[in-house]
């Protein structure tokens, strides 16, 4: 399972960046380089991992969703976003909402997810979400 | 007391000795290996998340013999793979039994070389049928109170009787599964015969989310699933789902959680019709869809 270490303590990170979407790939580099890392390709000393892949180790039951941790189909589109290594700005382009609005989702999401900073928050948007959404 | 654990001893050595003629190894690369059950005839059973997505398996049998298996077919849903032999092999007779909490269970691993590898534990809880992420429906809930090695996942678990209750499989934080022998018995002559398990399947990727305050009244629950995204051409895409809708309910099962639709999606629902309640921007409407089955991947 992938995660980004707390960035606000640490000095500049190597920070492996997997996906296999080239143009989501290089949305999550430029999300290192913005944080203060430094984005590498191969994971010979890599000090952390930032990929799109939620490895879920074992064989799994269907997820179940706890009542606490349901957001509201907004918050879920802005959710997504954040998970995409988009700006504010770009996701109140991509639901045509007021990037003030948006702000205010992601405050209040940065809170449920307990993540402090914007990198963390990808990171951990990005499990909430493939963590929690089936194919039927 | 001596002679009730010499007892015991000596009973879990000879049970080991009988029922390694099940165990087989399959050669995995950097001279790793996983477990194997010998099944009827000339298959072999694994887990399925352990086999890599190859064609051609160099196998060890029980005793130490090389042999060659071909890939039959593979089921994530259930965690089951089945390879078929290249020469027939003597078949073990495997008697089923039923798993209940708190009895002993034996998991058999394959040692690389033609023996097996032995585990002791109790089962930790036998339960109800459920449904795996990818979506297969396992009979009965099987957990075991024991540890196995990579190497020995897929090999078979037996009750202290020496009765076969299923496959072991690592399941999620290392805790060890069985996948129950009534299914192994429904899901292998599927994969021989057509080498995958068709399951029903509407072409959305769902999330759950809160039902808007406004809606709740009207939806008559507290939560949906919202569709993120939709297979173009899909069944659900043709019937006029579109992204940002949420299900309330797939039939008459309300879509609160994945748990409860999932049984809308069984082998049986292929062609059948599914009746989809949904929000969309504020209103309530119904839509219906034609349920086919699930692309191979």
């Amino acid at each position: 399972m992938s995660a980004l270490p707390q960035v606000a303590l640490a000095a500049a990170l190597r920070v492996l960046v997997r996906a296999t979407d080239p143009a989501r790939r290089e949305a999550l580099r430029q999300l290192v380089i913005d944080a203060g890392h430094l984005p590498v390709d191969s994971p010979s000393g890599a000090d952390a991992v930032l990929s799109d892949q939620l490895q879920v180790e074992g064989f799994a039951p269907m997820p179940e969703p706890s009542p606490r941790t349901l957001f509201t189909p907004r918050e879920v589109e802005v959710l997504a976003g954040i998970g995409d290594g988009l700006t504010n700005k770009m996701i109140a382009r991509r639901l045509a909402i007021s990037p003030h609005t948006v702000k205010f989702h992601v405050e209040s999401m940065l809170k449920k997810l307990g993540a402090r900073t914007r990198a963390e928050a990808v990171a951990k948007a990005r499990e909430h979400t493939l963590g929690n959404t089936v194919e039927f | 007391m001596t002679e009730l654990l010499e007892q015991l001893s000596s009973e879990l050595a000879a049970r080991t000795a009988a029922l390694q003629g099940a165990v087989a190894a399959i050669r995995l690369p950097r001279e790793r290996h996983v477990s194997a059950i010998v099944w009827r005839g000339d298959a072999v059973l694994a887990s399925e998340q352990s086999l890599p997505q190859r064609e051609q398996f160099d196998l060890v049998l029980p005793g130490g013999a090389e042999a060659q298996a071909r890939l039959a077919g593979r089921d994530a849903g259930t965690n089951v793979a089945v390879l078929r032999l290249s020469q027939p092999l003597a078949p073990f007779a495997l008697a089923s039994g039923e798993a209940r909490s708190g009895a002993l269970a034996v998991a058999l691993g394959a040692d690389g070389i033609g023996a097996a590898s032995v585990r002791l534990g109790l089962v930790n809880h036998a339960g109800p049928q459920w449904h795996s992420l990818a979506g297969g429906l396992i009979d009965r809930r099987i957990a075991l109170d024991l540890r196995l090695a990579r190497a020995e996942e897929g090999g078979p678990v037996f009750s202290a009787a020496g009765a076969f209750l299923g496959m072991s499989t690592l399941g999620a934080r290392s805790r060890v599964l069985v996948i129950p022998a009534a299914t192994l018995e429904r899901v292998v002559p599927l994969l021989l015969k057509e080498g995958r398990v068709a399951r029903g399947w509407l072409g959305v990727a769902l999330h759950p989310v809160a039902v808007p305050d406004a809606l709740r009244g009207e939806a008559g629950q507290p939560s949906g699933l919202m569709v993120m995204s939709l297979v173009e051409g899909g069944p659900a895409a043709k019937a006029g789902v579109v992204a940002g809708d949420i299900v309330l309910s797939v039939n008459d099962a309300a879509a609160s959680g994945f748990r409860r639709i999932a049984g809308q999606f069984g082998p049986d629902r292929i062609g059948r019709k599914a009746v989809l309640r949904v929000i969309r921007g504020g209103t309530l409407l119904s839509l219906d869809a034609l349920i086919e089955a699930r692309p191979a991947a």
